[in-house]
């Protein structure tokens, strides 16, 4: 029966583990650019330092543990199989994190060469893990929500990259093209058509599975992929052909679907079998409060345009998008992959013979609680930095640093545990 | 619990990881050939599928309104 367990075609711990302790170095970059320029990063969303900023936090942390889970987890979401897997995480993280180095480097100098060096090694990246995740996802039929979203989130990094790139040499060669418009549509097909679209299909299955829910209804969770995927659509048709009210009314119909999904799963939340809050339901908590707040105030500014041009207003609702939304929901949902695969590898090492330790030996409860708490302080510290930044810019980015530092010291020492506890299943194994 | 396609269900739509797996396999094992199980689940579980597959069972899924899948095991 033990043995059942096993997946023997189930990369190797390493290959997620590269990603997921890369990322929090890339968060605590991005908060050691805050401490150092302090208040003139926040001073516009188009500062040099804010654009490294937000490269260092969607492409250094989110995109990173992202791909990482990916390249583990598909198999088992969706029966999807990647060929070589270990090749292909140890190329998508080495691109990854040079090309990331250089465009966030490229930014913050102002070194329109840095760019363009960053946006071949980007694209090639982008294009490996696409092949390999394209070719496996469709050798699947898409018989569950999950998969039908997994396929769809692949056409919207596609874009997302492609806006980027176009971007990319338009800022470089001084392209006569409407900037603003477009980096919002680059935003849009990153955050909403790929980190979106692939935040719901994992939903579906990790919600219920790890917080003991009822599952998403069948047809919502359906349609919710090609109706982020539509409303992009019209929102690039209206850019193209440069309607204002289509790109409007696209935002505001993505701020509502992501309203709609993120109230059905606090409403499944509320209907756990699972008495104990741990430190993934709560930063699922804080993730979904935090994206409706968020998507509220996209909708308002789909509705009143004006607003958007308040000072501060796209930097308040980055951070509470980003740092309260997808980071809370990405750390939240890594508290449970870590132990989970460590254990399944200690399983797998003790071959039926010894049982592997249970999973909050590999990190303990009030480890991750605490690590959340400074999480949230630093998430509110943010906050209170885009309105105050003379007074707060810099200590928030120090929180910010303290703050993912603890997640990469919790990780490095769930890692620990692990290799103690294999070299103790050796150590028995070989006296049986 | 008795369900209209087989009286063997394992329905484990509120059970932690790799309780439905166990619970699954313990029950196929009572079963005698052609014999059919349902398991009731909130997600299709590929990496059981996979071990369906090696062993020689036959399986169908089916999603329902409220999210459930019902995957039908031949033994």
């Amino acid at each position: 029966m033990q043995a059942l367990l096993s997946f023997e075609k189930a990369p190797p711990l390493a290959a997620p583990l590269r990603f997921f302790l890369t990322a929090p170095l890339f968060a605590m970059l991005a908060g050691l650019l805050l401490l150092v320029e302090g208040p003139a990063l926040l001073a516009s969303r188009w500062s040099p330092a804010a654009l490294a900023a937000t490269h260092l936090l969607t492409l250094g942390f989110m995109l990173q543990i992202m791909l990482g889970a990916l390249i583990q987890i598909l198999p088992v979401v969706a029966g999807a199989n990647l060929e070589r897997p270990l090749g292909v995480a140890r190329l998508v993280h080495l691109g990854l994190t040079l090309g990331t180095l250089m465009l966030a480097a490229g930014f913050y100098f102002s070194q329109p060469e840095l760019l363009l060096v960053a946006v071949p090694v980007l694209v090639t990246t982008a294009a490996v893990f696409l092949w390999a995740s394209g070719r496996a996802l469709l050798g699947v039929p898409s018989t569950s929500p999950t998969i039908r979203g997994l396929k769809l989130a692949l056409p919207g990094l596609a874009v997302a990259v492609g806006l980027g790139v176009l971007l990319a040499v338009a800022l470089a060669r001084g392209l006569p093209l409407a900037l603003p418009a477009l980096v919002d549509l680059h935003a849009g097909w990153g955050l909403g058509g790929w980190a979106g679209v692939l935040l719901a299909a994992m939903a579906y299955v990790v919600v219920p599975m790890f917080q003991l829910t009822p599952g998403y209804p069948a047809r919502p969770s359906w349609y919710f992929p090609p109706a982020v995927l539509g409303l992009l659509l019209l929102w690039t048709a209206g850019v193209v052909l440069d309607v204002s009210a289509m790109q409007r009314l696209a935002m505001g119909g993505l701020a509502l679907a992501g309203i709609v999904f993120s109230g059905l799963t606090l409403r499944l939340q509320n209907q756990r079998r699972r008495a104990r809050s741990d430190a993934t339901y709560r930063y699922w908590q804080l993730g979904l409060a935090a994206t409706i707040f968020a998507l509220c105030m996209l909708s308002t500014a789909s509705v009143w345009p004006l607003l958007a041009e308040f000072a501060g207003w796209s930097l308040f609702f980055a951070v509470i998008l980003l740092v309260g939304g997808f980071m809370s929901f990405i750390v939240g949902m890594l508290y449970k992959i870590v132990p989970f695969l460590s254990w399944l590898h200690l399983q797998n090492c003790g071959q039926a013979r010894v049982p592997a330790p249970a999973m909050n030996k590999i990190l303990s409860e009030a480890a991750m609680q605490r690590q959340m708490l400074a999480h949230g302080a630093s998430f509110a510290l943010l906050l209170a930095g885009v309105l105050w930044p003379d007074w707060l810019a810099r200590p928030a980015g120090l929180g910010f640093v303290l703050a993912n530092g603890w997640l990469l010291a919790n990780l490095l020492g769930a890692m620990r545990n692990y290799r103690r506890h294999a070299a103790e299943i050796a150590a028995k194994l070989a006296v049986l | 619990m008795s369900h209209p396609k087989t009286s063997k269900v394992v329905d484990a739509r509120f059970m932690e990881a790799p309780e439905p797996f166990v619970k699954t396999m313990e029950m196929l094992d009572t079963l005698k050939p052609g014999e059919r199980m349902l398991l009731l689940l909130y997600r299709e579980p590929h990496p059981l599928y996979k071990v369906l597959r090696q062993n020689g069972h036959a399986y169908e899924s089916e999603q329902l309104a409220d999210g459930t899948f019902e995957i039908l095991i031949t033994c």
